[in-house]
């Protein structure tokens, strides 16, 4: 179908409904000859017949799906559907999905951002976003000085009273944002001017300029001000946000898509597309569906190996591998489940943690499952991260070695070829969380592995939910978690150092010698010598093996071909979307939709 | 019909409450909380859910907290979804015209091809065509709905492109369409889910009516229009059809709350935004307020539905009018009500 032809049609079919033509209130069409169709217009009065069947026919094709070859009517077009699971609320402090994240951040601004290279300590690779500049006036205050072109897309300018009232929002208990405790070294947030901010730290400390900027995504002071705060997730504004973000919001189907449209006076810039929608999809399979039959034209697809085959032979699509910063791993219980005081009968011992890990081929299970997008941990890190050293090694696929430390240790094969000392089995329950085919898959494998030295593992698939209950609670052996980390490697504080037990430290683990390293290494401003310290740290936790490292998930992006300068920031795919394009010589009906 | 329709106005309010209850203490029984998330943010605290909690009241015993939603639920008030963040009854609002839809389209199909192919089956009895499409309805009905969905997907969505593979609109051109061509759109996107369901349930349908026709076709007064020298085009509209129609009808009331409620994975297979994965996703997050809301719902529907297949078997069928209105009954048959043929109106009443 000739895509000219379905523009002016599409254009008539607007007319015909009673559409608003460019610059009205509402979405529209744009047709790249506009003024072949206003002398069809002009014809005579058969005319409305001809519109009739012309914007029938436009509709068929489009329906039908036809590619068209066209050029943009002014040099900005654009439409970029992409999909998959469904926002909770488009409020970032109050977010709690990544696709909450991923869509705040095409909405709201922080006041900078993380470059391409995704180092925290310091502010050096920092990008400015709201704030244009920024200096350090101590070594406790930070200075932000506001760009004066940024607005919020109700046209009010951004403020520094908008940054302040953030940051309130952000710290506030009652609003129990996820990112509170990330600012709790922060002690004031302060306005020097209306477009000036003073961020007051209690203490100097290297990711200090990371702290003051990577979690807050700044909001509106004029439309939340007056919100009680412990209602703010359910305030109306949470599906209907007014953001300084590229893009603006335009509507949410519920169940169906959101709606965003790029904001031609962006202050950093007018976003390369002009339309993003994201549409919702229920599962990882129906994503790659619409991908392979072209209703979608991005997907973050993760994992499933099958899946990814699948995009394979799409012609259309161009595949983007990306390292997701998380790792899966199976966690030993430190304590008795049974009596908490005590330390637990098999895990307690360091010897026979790393005989499990060194007993299992965590290369072949990752082969097995992950197919070629997966990769190997060498520690409770991903090569994603700036502390990541190509030296860092965990504990080695050894299983002559694990069966001589099972037997130094007493552990004696019984008639069932399972290992007993003093009559008890060594054998642990497994708990697996029944959402994840990929840890359902792998804990299998891993369970036939250990079998092969003598351990039997009992596994227990349960849903998330349950498995977390029993993982805060301390009521297990063994479970399969994984954590999802945000650019600093201070998750490692949370996760495995002692002042993790009782938040995210589940396994109960405790060495004073890594706590040691780990506080060094946070309160270190030289880059280098903190890399070397959290290495140092790593290899320790490697040695102490309270936890065998399984896998780190990969996924693949797949992008339509006809989109240009694709760009996908490490920590957050999505967050330069605002920088691609599309091909003017590529063009599909769907980007010549465009709405004012 | 008024007391009729206030007896089960009474039922559905009981209904409603047993099934409040019975959701409410079972997914509150069940291990987990809606607030721990998927649970892979290590910042996530054990404070920080505790806040949570109190925040949404599920700090309190479970008995108070039943207690606040009853009578929370007496005022119309059905809680907060804790997964949408917002009234369950705008959570419904969003997703019962998409099930509605869906369930109105696979029902016409359902009906529409069930009864005639069954009511043809049944005046074909052994024939070729009645085996030939005994077989087609039996596969049918073995077939699950998720694999026939997928199949119809992958041949007509992804490989012929006949159809979209998912969703209920057009994401991008539907608000620019014209009314007529949003109409086409919504059924383009209608067609697979509904066919799914719709070819499964006629399968069953089928069976059902052909049964009831063989049944109907055995009875006397059908011999006897026969001997009054009837044509079988009469006799099967005015006699046969409508006495076996009249089972079929409460077939109708048991398949209409099942759809409405959600046909979870065909919603699942065509990302159709309804009831059923709706209720998927809120059981998997332990979402409360809207598991328990979807259960009374579902109970309401039930009795709606039942109800109005009683109305619309009252409608056909004039012996039930006739035996709700005893003077009449009289007037027509005398003191004593004479005897009738089983399974059909007497050949008088025609």
């Amino acid at each position: 179908m000739n895509g000219s032809l379905v523009g002016a049609a599409l254009r008539a079919a607007s007319a015909r409904a009673s559409l608003p033509v460019l610059g009205s209130a509402k979405p529209q069409v744009r047709a790249s000859d506009a003024a072949r169709l206003e002398a069809r217009q002009r014809q005579g009065p058969r005319e409305p017949l001809r519109r009739s069947l012309l914007a029938w026919t436009a509709a068929a094709a489009v329906l039908t799906g036809c590619e068209r070859r066209s050029t943009c009517p002014d040099g900005w077009c654009g439409t970029a559907v992409s999909a998959g699971a469904e926002p909770d609320v488009l409020l970032p402090p109050v977010s709690q999905i990544d696709v909450g994240a991923w869509l705040g951040d095409l909405l709201f601004s922080k006041l900078a951002d993380l470059g391409s290279a995704p180092t925290t300590v310091g502010d050096q690779g920092f990008e400015p976003r709201l704030a244009e500049r920024w200096a350090w006036e101590d070594s406790i205050t930070l200075r932000f000085s506001l760009n004066p072109r940024a607005h919020w897309h109700d046209g009010t300018p951004v403020t520094a009273r908008d940054v302040v009232f953030s940051f309130d929002v952000y710290r506030d208990p009652a609003v129990n944002s996820g990112a509170r405790p990330l600012l709790g070294r922060i002690a004031s947030v302060t306005a020097a001017d209306s477009h000036a901010v003073v961020v007051r730290f209690s203490q100097p400390y290297p990711e200090a300029f990371y702290d003051a900027v990577y979690h807050v995504r700044v909001l509106p002071a004029h439309w939340l001000d007056t919100v009680p705060r412990a209602r703010l997730a359910q305030h109306p504004f949470g599906r209907h946000p007014v953001g300084s973000g590229p893009f603006r919001f335009v509507r949410w189907e519920a169940g169906q898509q959101v709606e965003l449209a790029g904001d031609s006076s962006y202050f950093l810039g007018r976003p390369g597309l002009r339309r993003v929608i994201w549409r919702v999809v229920p599962s990882m399979a129906t994503l790659v569906t619409q991908l392979a039959a072209g209703e979608t034209d991005i997907g973050f697809v993760l994992g499933a190996p099958e899946l990814i085959q699948q995009l394979r032979g799409v012609a259309s699509l161009r595949l983007w591998p990306y390292a997701i910063n998380a790792y899966g791993y199976i966690g030993f219980n430190f304590r008795d489940p049974a009596n908490p005081a005590r330390a637990h009968p098999l895990f307690g011992s360091a010897e026979v943690r790393r005989a499990l890990s060194m007993a299992v081929d965590r290369r072949s299970v990752v082969s097995a499952v992950l197919g070629e997008v997966g990769d190997v941990p060498e520690g409770p890190l991903t090569r994603g991260s700036w502390i990541w050293s190509d030296s860092l090694r965990a504990l080695p696929f050894d299983t002559a070695g694990a069966r001589h430390i099972l037997d130094r240790l007493g552990f004696r094969p019984g008639p069932d070829g399972i290992r007993r000392r003093a009559g008890r089995r060594l054998e642990f329950e497994l708990l697996v969380p029944v959402t994840s085919g990929l840890r359902r898959s792998s804990a299998v494998i891993v369970q036939e592995q250990l079998k092969r030295v003598g351990v039997a593992v009992r596994i227990s698939e349960l849903d998330i939910s349950t498995v977390m209950a029993r993982a805060r609670a301390g009521r297990f052996d063994a479970a399969y978690l994984s954590w999802v980390q945000d650019p600093s490697p201070r998750a490692l504080e949370q996760e495995w150092t002692t002042r993790g037990i009782g938040a995210s430290n589940y396994q109960h683990y405790s060495n004073p010698a890594f706590d040691r390293l780990v506080q060094q290494a946070t309160l270190e401003f030289d880059r280098d010598r903190a890399r070397a310290l959290w290495q140092q740290a790593v290899a320790l936790i490697n040695q102490d093996a309270p936890a065998i490292w399984m896998y780190v998930p990969g996924a693949l992006v797949a992008v339509h071909q006809r989109f240009q300068d694709v760009a996908l920031r490490p920590d957050l795919w999505m967050a330069w979307l605002w920088k691609w394009r599309v091909n003017p010589d590529a063009l599909l009906p769907r980007d010549l939709a465009v709405v004012p | 019909m008024a007391a009729f329709l206030v007896r089960r106005l009474g039922a559905a309010i009981l209904v409603a409450f047993g099934v409040a209850t019975i959701a409410f203490l079972l997914i509150h029984l069940a291990p987990g909380s809606p607030l721990i998330g998927s649970g892979e943010n290590p910042y996530v605290s054990a404070e920080l859910i505790a806040q949570a909690q109190r925040n949404f009241g599920l700090d309190q015993p479970l008995w108070v907290q039943y207690g606040r939603y009853l009578a929370n639920l007496a005022r119309g008030d059905w809680g907060l979804s804790f997964s949408q963040q917002r009234p369950v009854l705008e959570v419904f609002r969003d997703a019962l015209p998409n099930t509605f839809i869906l369930a109105l389209a696979a029902l016409i199909l359902d009906f529409v091809l069930g009864i005639g192919l069954g009511v043809y089956q049944g005046l074909h009895p052994h024939s070729r065509a009645d085996r030939f499409w005994s077989r087609v309805t039996l596969t049918l009905y073995a077939v699950p709905s998720f694999w026939l969905g997928l199949m119809l997907l992958l041949v007509f969505g992804k490989t012929l492109g006949w159809f979209p593979v998912g969703g209920v609109v057009d994401p991008v051109l539907y608000p620019l369409l014209p009314p007529a061509g949003q109409l086409l759109d919504r059924l383009r996107h209608l067609a697979l889910p509904a066919v799914t369901l719709g070819l499964i349930g006629a399968a069953s349908t089928a069976r059902y009516q052909r049964a009831q026709v063989l049944e109907v076709l055995g009875q006397d007064y059908v011999r006897a229009a026969r001997a009054r020298g009837l044509s079988e085009t009469a006799v099967a509209l005015r006699h046969v059809l409508r006495n076996a129609l009249l089972p079929t009808i409460n077939l109708f009331g048991l398949a209409l709350p099942t759809l409405l409620s959600g046909a979870v994975l065909v919603e699942t297979v065509f990302a159709w935004p309804g009831m059923g994965r709706l209720a998927v996703e809120a059981v998997a997050r332990r979402d409360y307020f809207l598991v328990t809301g979807i259960a009374v719902l579902a109970g309401f529907l039930v009795v709606a539905a039942n109800t109005l297949a009683d109305i619309l078997v009252h409608l056909a069928d004039p012996r039930t009018r006739e035996a709700r209105r005893p003077e009449a009954h009289r007037a027509r048959f005398g003191a004593s009500r004479p005897a009738q043929p089983a399974g059909g109106l007497p050949p008088t009443t025609r």
